[in-house]
């Protein structure tokens, strides 16, 4: 055996993985070779003493536990939301778009489109920022509107709901559902909520 | 049967607090000492104390029940203090310092004022000279000293906490010991 070959399996010893006929060789090479012996026998010292460096080991600050059950993220109030979720899940739509709207929320003032949402859009009459349902027409359902101004003089067979804009109501005017107008993200986020929900409740 | 923690793990899923406080008291003192030891500072070592529960409280619904909830969180540890290792000083050719027979001195490695105040607690010459020379050693060869003889994990359970073959742990213990033995020998 070479010595490069005995330290080898001095680490294997040490490791506790040598198997009995290799002890048996190793032995045999300690005992021929003075260089090797003073190796394992430093081997094995240091090996005992990086074992008994264990029993000191430094204080761990008492408060410790507190500060770390402190540091984590305060609430599991998200994972409440979403447990419950679960157990609703006819809800999950609407609540999932409640979050998309809380999301978006900040972004509420930017951009000068307007949106006109309803079910007979052809009915209407779009001037700049202005929504015309002119008089003699028939809207069979409700208009929405986002930034821009509705101008009833016809029919609406539902609801008018303006967000962020305003509603003139000609004397002509035949609203048969609400009419609603409303200006701040707030309100908006109630609405929206209100609606989906009505909608999830309706078949 | 569930041991202790793969209960406490599933009361904590559920939003129990308590049960997450009792993780941190069987793991805070390990993963501490495995923190001082790899980092030799205190503070830098509760930070990773800290991180380790924050990372563990976060992903907690991702722990596979299947492996060790030790080694998961050794896992978690070793990373965060090879991670912060890794940022502190520039990168070395390890393999060419455990090779130089000249330049064994790791001591000028060491940043000096990132070295410990031995003096925090009381500890004979010979401890010291353990310590320094643990910390001395080359990152990849002390991550797995520190597992092997201050966490006293057998190499099968390093081999999964560092997500490597046992051989490979095997030649790293073995040159780390042989690097210890070197840096002690004036010592034995
Ligand atoms: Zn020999």
């Amino acid at each position: 055996m070479d010595c490069k070959l005995a330290v080898s399996l001095m680490h294997e010893y040490l490791d506790g993985d040598l198997l009995d006929e290799e002890t048996d060789e190793l032995k045999q090479h300690l005992a021929e070779c003075s260089e090797c012996r003073v190796a394992f026998k430093q081997l094995e010292q240091t090996d005992m003493l990086l074992f008994a460096v264990n029993h000191r080991k430094p204080p761990v600050s008492d408060e410790l536990t507190a500060r770390i059950m402190q540091s984590l993220p305060k609430s599991k109030q998200t994972h409440v939301w979403w447990t419950w979720l679960k157990r609703h899940p006819a809800l999950t739509a609407a609540a999932a778009f409640f979050i998309i709207l809380l999301g978006t929320l900040p972004l509420w003032n930017e951009g000068p489109e307007m949106i006109v949402k309803g079910t007979d859009l052809d009915q209407v009459v779009i001037e700049g920022n202005s929504v015309i349902v002119p008089e003699g027409r028939t809207i069979a359902g409700n208009l929405t509107i986002e930034k821009g101004q509705a101008k009833i003089y016809g029919d609406v067979e539902g609801n008018v709901t303006v967000i962020d804009g305003g509603i003139f109501q000609a004397s002509t005017a035949h609203i048969s559902g609400q009419v609603q107008s409303i200006n701040q993200s707030v309100d908006w986020v109630w609405y929206k909520i209100a609606n989906v929900f009505s909608e999830v409740a309706s078949p | 049967m569930d041991n202790i923690e793969t209960r406490l793990v599933k009361l904590a899923l559920k939003g129990d607090q308590r049960a997450f406080a009792e993780i941190v008291e069987l793991y805070k003192d390990k993963i501490f000492h495995l923190g001082y030891r790899m980092l030799s500072n205190r503070h830098e070592a509760e930070d990773v104390v800290q991180e380790t529960f924050l990372r563990v409280y976060k992903n907690l619904d991702r722990y596979d029940q299947k492996q060790k909830f030790s080694t998961w969180i050794y896992r978690i540890g070793t990373n965060l203090c090879i991670d912060r290792l890794r940022k502190r000083k520039p990168s070395y050719s390890l393999d060419a310092e455990l090779n130089d027979q000249d330049g064994t001195d790791g001591y000028a490695l060491l940043p000096g004022d990132e070295r410990t105040p031995e003096s925090e607690y009381l500890l004979s010459e010979t401890q010291q000279l353990i310590h320094q020379a643990i910390d001395s050693l080359p990152d990849k060869y002390k991550t797995v000293m520190v597992l092997r003889y201050l966490q006293e994990l057998s190499l099968q359970e390093i081999s999964e906490v560092m997500d490597m073959p046992v051989t490979t742990i095997k030649t790293r213990v073995h040159r780390g010991r042989e690097f210890l033995r070197k840096k002690l020998e004036p010592k034995l």
